[in-house]
């Protein structure tokens, strides 16, 4: 307990990652006597066998939109339950109330944290719910039209100010929220769906057995790795993590795993002596897991992640050859067995290494070689359009291409956001233009990092001195927390800020940039956003 | 707008941001998840995409704007939902390291 008597969780998020290893029948008999001992001081039973419980059985949401209502029950209405009950309840509400993977396409980087996503949501939902918190945390619930409604009157009652925002004080934004946006909620989020009636059915697959997986983590770069996943109890796994990094630097670490409704795959791990988390989505028919690796304690860090079963290529590093070019190339995968072929123009010249998991390769790429995306292919394996073949990088985007950092540490509890950066090029393609329909995406590619301001102000102001650095591996640390006397007004350690980097092609380097706002810490830590 | 002159900075900032075209970069950066769009003033973002017209330092106004529950998602509201937070911490500008987030109970 800290000095303010603000409440905190030494879990937090991650206790998803650690629900107890519970059967199913046992589990649905112990969630629902969990609701009658802890939560009908205020909700009621209705005697409705499809919906038992007020509100509680009108509602669909993801583990973590569970968590987080709990959380806030414990927080502000006097709920008292006990962790181990709360992973209990988590698992069988987000089980028998969740979503369906289809459910939550496009919106999933809201569950998997990942940093610096620019949102764009019909209008009426913008002005009504994206003003304060993320529009992916409305898009991964599902109620009824009372339940909206329901929310709504909640928002009045808890937070009344929103009623007085720019955007809602010049109209009746109550009305509207009531009688536009309730109606709209439902019907793009229902309660019932086929989606999930259906996804019900499905009978779903062990994810037991040995995964190939592949990843990027920033600072560390593209690794791939064997997973191999244990099965304890039901949607209960240990797991294991053995690979290596494109530079050879080994990579190893184990923990545990959770499955949700199916398919929603939580697991805690020490890699390297680092606690990380993987927020990943199993595929219906249980052959792939794909989602966002991060650290637990600095969740900016990390990077796409993709596990495979049965005799796929899972990777090609780097995905790039220029013409005339001769180069290691890592083919990673799964089961990968037999000759290595690329395609026209680019000759494999000999084998540098291999196991079923990895095989690096010297590859020439002739200078008459055809621009484009050509297929690599190991014995039966094939993937489409792995390596691009390239004349020169015509240009550089960095992305995220709008991103925000957070002052913090220098001795307070909050702690430093920071921004982490990549740099993808492109050839012109056929056109010869950069920046048209028809340019080859070439990937990542390796870059020189710095930062300039954004703007007349930003220099004016000389954020660059005080809003913190960018090191070599493009990850930006934000400036101390606090207000800096040196600065006009004790200001913040703010800026406004560019982005640059520089990536070198033979004699030209070409440059990309993108826009980093240092801003202020946020003082509110939700499950999500 | 051409019968009107901007008289103070913001409203400089606001012409010259709509005479740029510069609008759907602003728009852009009050969309980035976490950050609010609720700019008047903004916490993380103001009207203009910037940082020019936020408050600042912000903890010389922060209770301000918790009391008030104008940044719900950001900033703790002692209205309704965090009554408690930072009542030991009188002033925000002097003893800001002792004035911690509000985290999920476990």
């Amino acid at each position: 307990m800290n000095n303010n008597k603000t409440t905190r969780a030494l879990l937090g998020t991650g206790a998803l990652a650690l629900a107890g290893l519970v059967t199913m029948p046992a589990q649905a008999a112990d969630a629902e006597s969990i609701i009658r001992d802890r939560c009908l001081s205020c909700h009621t039973e209705t005697g409705e066998s499809a919906t038992p419980f007020s509100r509680i059985s009108e509602q669909r949401k993801t583990p973590e939109g569970w968590m987080m209502t709990i959380s806030r029950m414990q927080q502000q209405r006097g709920l008292v339950i006990s962790p181990e009950e709360k992973r209990t309840l988590v698992k069988h509400l987000a089980d028998t109330q969740g979503l369906a993977p289809s459910e939550t396409d496009g919106v999933r980087y809201l569950l998997e944290k990942e940093p610096n996503v620019v949102e764009s949501f019909d209008q009426l939902v913008q002005e009504t719910c994206v003003r304060c918190h993320s529009g992916a945390r409305v898009a991964l619930q599902r109620r009824t039209e009372d339940e909206w409604k329901h929310l709504i009157h909640f928002h009045m009652g808890q937070q009344p100010t929103a009623e007085f925002h720019a955007g809602a004080r010049d109209r009746a934004w109550f009305d509207i929220a009531l009688t536009n946006v309730a109606p709209k909620l439902a019907k793009d989020y229902p309660f019932n769906s086929d989606a999930w009636n259906n996804w019900q059915k499905v009978n779903k697959k062990s994810l037991n057995g040995t995964w190939a997986m592949t990843g990027y983590m920033p600072g560390k770069g593209t690794f791939d790795a064997s997973l191999r996943v244990s099965k304890t109890a039901a949607d209960n796994y240990t797991v294991a993590l053995e690979g290596q990094y494109a530079d050879g630097t080994p990579l190893s670490g184990e923990g545990r795993a959770i499955v949700y409704a199916g398919y929603e795959w939580r697991a805690s791990l020490t890699i390297d002596g680092v606690k990380v988390r993987q927020v990943l989505a199993a595929s219906a028919d249980g052959s792939a897991l794909e989602g966002r690796m991060f650290e637990r304690d600095d969740e900016i860090i990390g990077g796409s992640v993709k596990a495979v079963k049965g005799n796929v290529i899972t990777a090609v590093t780097p995905s790039y050859i220029k013409q005339g070019e001769r180069k290691l190339v890592t083919i990673s995968g799964n089961n990968l067995k037999g000759n290595v072929q690329l395609g026209n123009g680019v000759k494999m010249l000999n084998v540098v290494s291999r196991n079923a998991n990895r095989v690096v390769v010297l590859a020439e790429a002739s200078k008459t070689a055809k621009v484009g995306a050509i297929n690599v292919k190991v014995g039966r394996t094939s993937a489409k359009t792995a390596l691009a073949v390239y004349d020169q990088v015509a240009r550089v985007e960095i992305t995220p291409s709008e991103s925000i950092a957070r002052i913090g540490g220098a001795g307070g509890p909050i702690p430093k956001l920071k921004s982490a950066y990549r740099a993808v090029g492109y050839a012109a393609g056929a056109d010869g233009k950069p920046g048209t329909e028809d340019d080859l995406r070439l990937g990542y590619m390796p870059a020189a990092w710095s930062l300039k301001p954004f703007d007349e102000i930003a220099q004016h102001d000389n954020d660059i001195k005080y809003a913190g650095t960018i090191s070599r591996d493009g990850v930006f640390t934000p400036g101390d927390a606090g207000l800096n006397p040196e600065r006009r007004m004790s200001t913040n350690n703010v800026g406004n800020l560019s982005v640059v980097g520089t990536v070198n092609d033979g004699n030209n380097n070409v440059q990309g940039e993108a826009h980093l706002l240092v801003t202020v810490q946020t003082f509110v830590k939700p499950v999500l956003q | 707008m051409k019968h009107l002159k901007s008289f103070n900075k913001k409203a400089k900032m606001l012409d010259q941001a709509t005479s740029q075209g510069e609008v759907e970069e602003v728009v852009a950066m009050q969309s980035v998840v976490g950050c609010t769009s609720v700019n008047d003033p903004g916490w993380e973002v103001d009207p203009f995409g910037g940082l020019g017209s936020l408050c600042q330092p912000m903890e010389s106004d922060l209770y301000g704007c918790a009391d008030a529950c104008w940044w719900p998602a950001q900033v703790p509201d002692t209205m309704s939902s965090h009554p408690d937070w930072s009542q030991d911490v009188a002033k925000a500008n002097e003893d800001w390291r002792k004035i911690d987030s509000i985290f999920p109970e476990d």
